[in-house]
């Protein structure tokens, strides 16, 4: 099994059909086409993408259900083919494609990107972030605490 | 703003360098083409804001990292690492 050292997780050792590969990159890291997937038993939901190429470069993302349970994926034609897709049908996340929503740290708290998720092909595990203007997300949609913040 | 009006094929030029054609209009969306010095970074908004957000978001440091995981909850131990197998 191949690893890798990475710098937040130590060396880490993955199955090689688990690469995700990201045939253009995301926008911003447009060198960066390979990741994996990373969860860990007390940090779930939480899943993170961990760069192959950086030891150093990982994101930290949702599953955009965990978001938003009635999340309405739109995914443009243009990604679809990238990624080996299907035209012309709404995806199933779950059935046709894994769905992940990239959280960002905020000083008012933690948002997570809903108008560009992640799309991961569960066929081929090709991977794009599908920006999709029309859909009405926000780029920065607040991650309400489950809990309220315990006073003492 | 600058409004002009243009039809299908028509040309805008922006400088001296800058070329927007207006290639193609459909019904609810238009297909535009630029012709711009390899320098500039041409992208839809969109694409910028989802571009900074990934920036912003990318933890390249141990201390966004933890500062992430204690806001989550308990801090993760990065013991058995479980990678997500396909399916």
């Amino acid at each position: 099994m191949p690893s890798v050292e990475t710098s937040y997780f130590g060396l880490i050792s993955y199955e090689p059909d688990s690469i995700l590969e990201f045939p253009k990159g995301l926008p911003g890291f447009d060198e960066r086409r390979r990741f994996v997937a990373l969860q860990f038993e007390d940090s779930r939901p939480l899943v993170f993408l961990q760069s192959l190429e950086e030891p150093g470069l990982c994101f930290i993302t949702l599953p955009v259900l965990a978001v938003d349970p009635h999340y309405q994926l739109r995914v443009s034609d243009e990604d679809r083919e990238l990624v080996g897709l299907p035209l012309g049908r709404p995806l199933r996340i779950g059935e046709d494609v894994i769905c992940l929503a990239v959280v960002s740290i905020r000083e008012d708290g933690p948002t997570a990107n809903l108008l560009g998720p992640l799309v991961v092909n569960l066929r081929n595990r090709k991977a794009a972030q599908a920006v999709a203007p029309e859909s009405g997300y926000s780029h920065q949609h607040r991650l309400v605490p489950e809990e309220a913040p315990v006073c003492s | 703003m600058l409004m002009m009006a243009r039809r299908e094929g028509e040309t805008i030029l922006i400088g001296d360098d800058i070329e927007v054609v207006i290639a193609h209009i459909g019904r609810s969306r238009v297909k535009v083409g630029i012709k711009a010095p390899r320098e500039l970074t041409v992208m839809a908004r969109e694409v910028k804001m989802v571009r900074d957000e990934n920036l912003a978001a990318s933890v390249r440091s141990e201390a966004a990292l933890s500062s992430l995981l204690t806001r989550f909850g308990p801090a993760a131990q990065a013991s058995p690492v479980r990678v997500e197998k396909g399916r």
